[in-house]
């Protein structure tokens, strides 16, 4: 047996009466506190909670900070990866020159020649910049003319030599300008003697990288430079910091235009038809009986309308047509399909409400159906409520994405996530970056819904399940 | 000293890992049920019973929840801290379990035949089309009517009487020498009570088989059980024969329950009494005796110290968790205080 | 059994009616004339097509013959491609698109219940945060952009072998069907993965899983004949709208790798306004999907006895 301890008469006097019979052992929490407590003990809640502060930030606050223009084409820097900024030469404006020809020599072959001597001497003159290569050799014995060519890639032999840039057609030419197109790349440029008709097989190739270049008028026209900056220096180009799309535009100038656009349809529309499937639910659950049957029947229709088939036909009923910009269109239509979804979920939690014993007693207390509604029923289904908003928006996210990548939703210049990666689709291999960014934008967004909307049913859901 | 006893527990300890903390759910249980005794726990919600008895089957999800100290024998063998495969041999073998709420109780999407027989596949090794013979077999044995059809059924088919007697024939298909019952009638309304109550009865007492009947209903008790043990908090606080608990009460807290009951004999005008107040926070158990916050009697060192078993001096099946048992504690008059007695009288 | 597969055929019908009419009323609101297509149609032409669907008579008789003409399964003659009846455009690409489908939800459907199953027993171990993870990456990243690098990784995978293992685009054979498919099937496996898994989360607290491990059986048994059983009937029940989704999900697909499927066609008809092709394509997805949906309820009334005998 245990040790006993040695029992004292003071020991058996009647302990001082307990007030506190009912003492409550820790501090009551209502039921938002609680499901906020859970909430952000959740991680991956917590974390897509301030990813989307983040993106509300980005959408709202967003352009005021970075205001370039998106519908701005930068022509420069076309299709440019993100990048630092980046400088250009300034040059001067472009002043056409004579073709430079070499007087000593003759322009044609005296004879037929059988062979001829590779061309020698194949340099760049000057500095070769984006706005033009200027090109310079010595002439052939018995040539009669030059082609030139140029290609991104080294040339083996005769094979791959790339663009046929000119066919000169005299012997005596010794230099070409090349200003078709140059980007800030490695070119190879290739010349081939020609008998002034056939080219001979020898040929000489130099690699040249021309340094990115901006005219005077150029950059005076994009506010680059002050007037008197002088061509030599070195000029600041637009920063991009993620890069410009096959337009030039600014990506990120563009992502936050096509987050408000993208934002607001999935953020409205969702409010919009959640909230009236909240009164059409929650009016077919408390009333029940036949009138609940025939509004839940019709709501089932319109579940059962493929959606995406109408989608595109509301679309274009209630808009102008698949060339015009459509967002009001797709808002419309969007609310029209989706409400059904909402509206049978509150059904359901009303239902189950009203059966709840606490329904019953307000009732017994002299409650009226108003009473019961605000304060009873319409409390208890918010928890279902905001978890069916916090999962509408990537839902409709994601259709406004889909149906703008098939061309069907808002459509260019506008821009959307969804449209912008309708054009990066098309450049996915050369340049990867225009699909990436409104791609990546879309999951994290989508993603950081679905996590928050996860969260918010752990936090909520204890309370909803019945307990046994 | 006769036969060893049936089932053996002692300082039996399980806690739980909650996110509010741990629970100490039971809190050093002894007891021991012999060969074809029926024994009641009583108690109220909350206080430990289910789980420990639970836990003796090692049903409960060891994650969150651990048998921290103590011991279970069946015939000598330990019950506790097996390995799955050593579990599973006794369990629905040994020792057959049912549930409170039949209707949830069962696999909606089995047959009851099917379930029933599972039992034999498994444990006996028994052939299909045999299994379900001997599955309508032990529905007859339970009183359903029109058995082979009833086999054929789902649970959602049955009302809940008939679904309590489907799962004591499920639970006693290999002839188990322990049926732990937990609060098997508390989901059905009196009338099927009695006949569920009845049956069990009837069955333990031809098969000889021992019985834990788990309820907070004093009337079941006084009905089936022979042997009682009261729980509150997490601990037994008293036990004895039927009898001895109803006759002889040694705890307050067995006092409470009593006059708890309503009566449908005696004055209409008198008032029910509720024992007022509530168990103790099982987060941070106290020091003292559990019940003394609610105990009309208590006294100092109730809040300081929980009290030790002190046995029943005419009669060592009975004790009591109490300070009003120790010899030189005030009298108290309900209360049946052996101790007291035997020191005052000459 | 039967009474409750009568009971959803009959609805089914409504359903359709229901699709029809309101794909009518849509296609009337649509400003414009139908027939305004001008290099699709020249001045006769356009009037015998007045005369046939009506065009110049009022809204309900149009109606009534648009209904009438649905019923006997014509569904007309295409605006823009005047040699082609919708009915043969139908029958021709429909059962591309509906192979498509089909595949694409039997890959989901497997690979849900599997991947769900898997997360379910390893819980909080390695394959389960693995498998979520993926999970999380599936319903996040809109279909397209699988799409788009499905086609990049085939094309990547071609050039390492140096042959073509896989096509990249078109139609005609099983390996066609391989990347598009799984691609398609790619976001509802994510989704019905995720379903199985909290359902089977759900289920192993069910009162029946505590009398079955009383029973002592062992958990294989009681994973798969008790667990698995009834963690599935929600997931069955998702399926028949996420047929839904794959299908309409089907035209990007399609457009990608350049599928022949109705879709495709669907989304040209609406570029050019081509009328009886919208019409006629819509009420027949329609119909399809309401018959889908009906199979499944049907295999859920198998699996669950509730749902059939009550």
């Amino acid at each position: 047996m245990n040790t006993l301890r040695t029992l004292t008469e003071a020991d058996f006097q009647p302990s001082p009466s307990e007030d506190n019979l009912e003492q409550i052992s820790r501090p009551s929490l209502s039921y938002w506190q609680d499901a906020w407590i859970r909430l952000k003990k959740n991680t991956r809640a917590l974390i897509s909670l301030y990813l989307i502060v983040g993106l509300a930030f980005f959408t709202l606050i967003g352009p005021w900070i970075w205001t370039k223009d998106p519908a701005a084409q930068d022509l420069d820097q076309i299709s440019q990866a993100p990048a630092l900024p980046k400088t250009a030469l300034l040059v001067k404006d472009f002043e056409p020159s004579a073709t430079p020809i070499d007087t000593t020599h003759p322009p044609a072959p005296s004879g037929y020649p059988d062979a001829l001597d590779a061309v020698t001497g194949l340099t760049v003159l000057g500095t070769p910049t984006t706005q033009s290569v200027r090109l310079s050799w010595s002439p052939v014995d018995q040539a009669g003319g030059y082609s030139v060519y140029r290609s991104e890639s080294a040339p083996e032999g005769l094979m791959g030599l790339g663009l046929p840039l000119a066919s000169l057609t005299a012997g005596n030419i010794v230099g070409f300008e090349d200003r078709l197109n140059l980007k800030s790349q490695t070119y190879y440029y290739s010349i081939i003697p020609t008998d002034g008709f056939d080219e001979f097989d020898v040929v000489s190739t130099l690699e040249v990288s021309p340094q990115q270049s901006i005219t005077v008028s150029q950059a005076l026209e994009r506010q680059l430079i002050d007037s008197d900056d002088r061509p030599g220096q070195t000029v600041q180009l637009a920063f991009h910091p993620l890069g410009t799309d096959y337009l030039g535009r600014d990506m990120l100038a563009r992502l936050m235009q096509g987050a408000r656009v993208s934002l607001f349809i999935g953020v409205v529309a969702p409010l919009i038809y959640v909230l009236f499937g909240v009164f059409y639910g929650g009016f077919a659950g408390y009333l029940g009986g036949t009138t609940d049957q025939i509004l839940m029947r019709f709501a089932d229709f319109v579940v059962a309308l493929p959606f995406l088939l109408f989608m595109i036909l509301f679309k274009i009923a209630f808009g102008i047509g698949p060339g015009e910009s459509g967002i009001l269109p797709m808002l419309i239509a969007l609310i029209l399909l989706l409400w059904p979804a909402t509206a049978r979920l509150v059904r359901g939690q009303v239902l189950r409400i009203r059966e709840q014993g606490y329904i019953e007693a307000a009732r017994l207390l002299g409650g009226g159906p108003s009473y019961l509604i605000a304060r009873h029923i319409i409390p208890n289904t918010m928890g279902v409520i905001l978890v069916t908003l916090t999962f509408a928006v990537p839902s409709a996210i994601f259709t406004e994405a889909f149906l703008s990548f098939i061309g069907m939703g808002v459509a260019p210049p506008t821009p959307s996530w969804g449209s912008m990666c309708n054009e990066g689709v098309k450049t996915m291999l050369s340049h990867p970056h225009e699909l990436f960014f409104p791609a990546l934008f879309i999951s994290i967004t989508v993603l950081a819904f679905n996590l928050l909307g996860d969260g918010l049913t752990e936090a909520l859901d204890s309370k909803m399940r019945s307990k046994e | 000293m006769s036969n060893p006893p049936l089932l053996e527990v002692e300082g039996l300890t399980v806690e739980f890992e909650t996110y509010g903390g741990v629970v100490k759910a039971v809190r050093g249980v002894d007891f021991t049920v012999e060969a074809g005794e029926v024994m009641a726990i009583v108690g109220e919600s909350g206080c430990g019973k289910s789980v420990t008895v639970q836990s003796l089957m090692g049903i409960i999800p060891m994650p969150p929840g651990r048998v921290t100290a103590g011991s279970a024998r069946l015939n000598g063998a330990e019950l506790l801290g097996l390995e799955p495969k050593a579990a599973n041999a006794f369990r629905g073998k040994e020792i057959g379990m049912i549930f409170q709420d039949p209707m949830t109780s069962l696999n909606p999407t089995m047959t009851i035949g099917d379930q029933i027989a599972e039992t034999l596949k498994v444990h006996r090794g028994i052939p299909g089309q045999q299994a379900f013979e001997s599955a309508i077999k032990l529905l007859e044995m339970t009183h359903i009517p029109e058995a082979r059809k009833r086999a054929t059924q789902y649970p959602f088919e049955f009302s809940g009487g008939m679904l309590q007697r489907a799962m004591i024939a499920q639970s006693l298909a290999c002839s188990p020498s322990l049926l732990i019952a937990d609060e098997p009638t508390t989901a059905l309304d009196v009338t099927i009570q009695a006949q569920i109550l009845d049956l069990i009865k009837t069955l333990q007492a031809q098969d000889a088989m021992a019985v834990i009947l788990i309820t907070h209903d004093l009337a079941v008790v006084a009905r089936t059980a022979q042997k009682v043990c009261v729980m509150y908090a997490g601990q037994i606080i008293e036990h004895g024969s039927v009898d001895d608990i109803f006759y002889q009460s040694a705890h307050p807290y067995t006092l409470g329950l009593k006059s708890a009951m309503p009566s449908n004999i005696g004055d209409r005008e008198k008032s029910l009494n509720p024992i007022p107040g509530s168990p103790p926070d099982l987060f941070s158990p106290p020091l003292g005796c559990g019940y003394a916050p609610r105990c009309p009697h208590a006294m100092r060192v109730c809040h300081e110290e929980n009290p030790p078993f002190f046995k029943d001096s005419n009669n060592t099946g009975h004790a009591a968790r109490c300070w009003l048992q120790a010899p030189n504690a005030p009298s108290v008059p309900e209360l049946y205080q052996s101790n007291k007695i035997a020191s005052d009288g000459a | 059994m039967f009474r409750y597969t009568l009971g959803r055929l009959l609805s089914g019908v409504i359903t359709v009616w229901f699709i029809a009419t309101a794909t009518f009323l849509a296609m009337h609101a649509v400003p414009g004339d139908p027939l305004m297509n001008e290099k699709a149609t020249t001045a006769e032409i356009r009037e015998n097509l007045a005369r046939k669907y009506g065009l110049d008579r009022p809204l309900p008789e149009q109606y009534v013959i648009y209904l009438s003409n649905m019923i006997q399964g014509d569904f007309g003659i295409s605006f823009t491609q005047q040699n082609r009846r919708v009915n043969d455009i139908i029958k021709d690409h429909f059962p591309v698109s509906a192979a498509l489908g089909i595949l694409a939800i039997t890959f989901a459907a497997l690979g849900g219940i599997l991947w769900g199953a898997i997360t379910a027993l390893y819980r909080n171990q390695l394959p389960d945060i693995i498998i979520m993870f993926l999970v999380i990456l599936g319903i996040s990243v809109p279909s397209f952009v699988f799409a788009a690098l499905g086609q990049l990784l085939l094309v990547n995978l071609n050039q390492w072998f140096g042959t073509s293992i896989l096509p990249v685009a078109g139609w005609g054979t099983f390996s066609h069907m391989l990347m598009p498919s799984l691609v398609l099937g790619l976001g509802t496996m994510a989704l019905l993965t995720r379903l199985m898994r909290s359902s089977m989360l759900e289920v192993v607290n069910e009162d029946f899983i505590k009398t079955a491990k009383a029973k002592g059986l062992s958990p294989q048994r009681i994973f798969f004949k008790h667990q698995l059983r009834n963690a599935i009937l929600p997931v069955v029940t998702v399926l028949g709208p996420q047929i839904a989704a794959i299908t309409t999900g089907g035209f990007v697909v399609e457009l990608v790798f350049a599928i022949p499927g109705l879709g495709r066609y669907f989304v040209q008809a609406v570029q050019q306004l081509d009328y009886t092709v919208i019409m006629g394509t819509t009420v027949f997805y329609g119909a399809f999907l309401v018959l889908m949906v009906i199979l499944v309820d049907i295999i859920y009334g198998f699996i669950d006895p509730r749902v059939r005998l009550k």
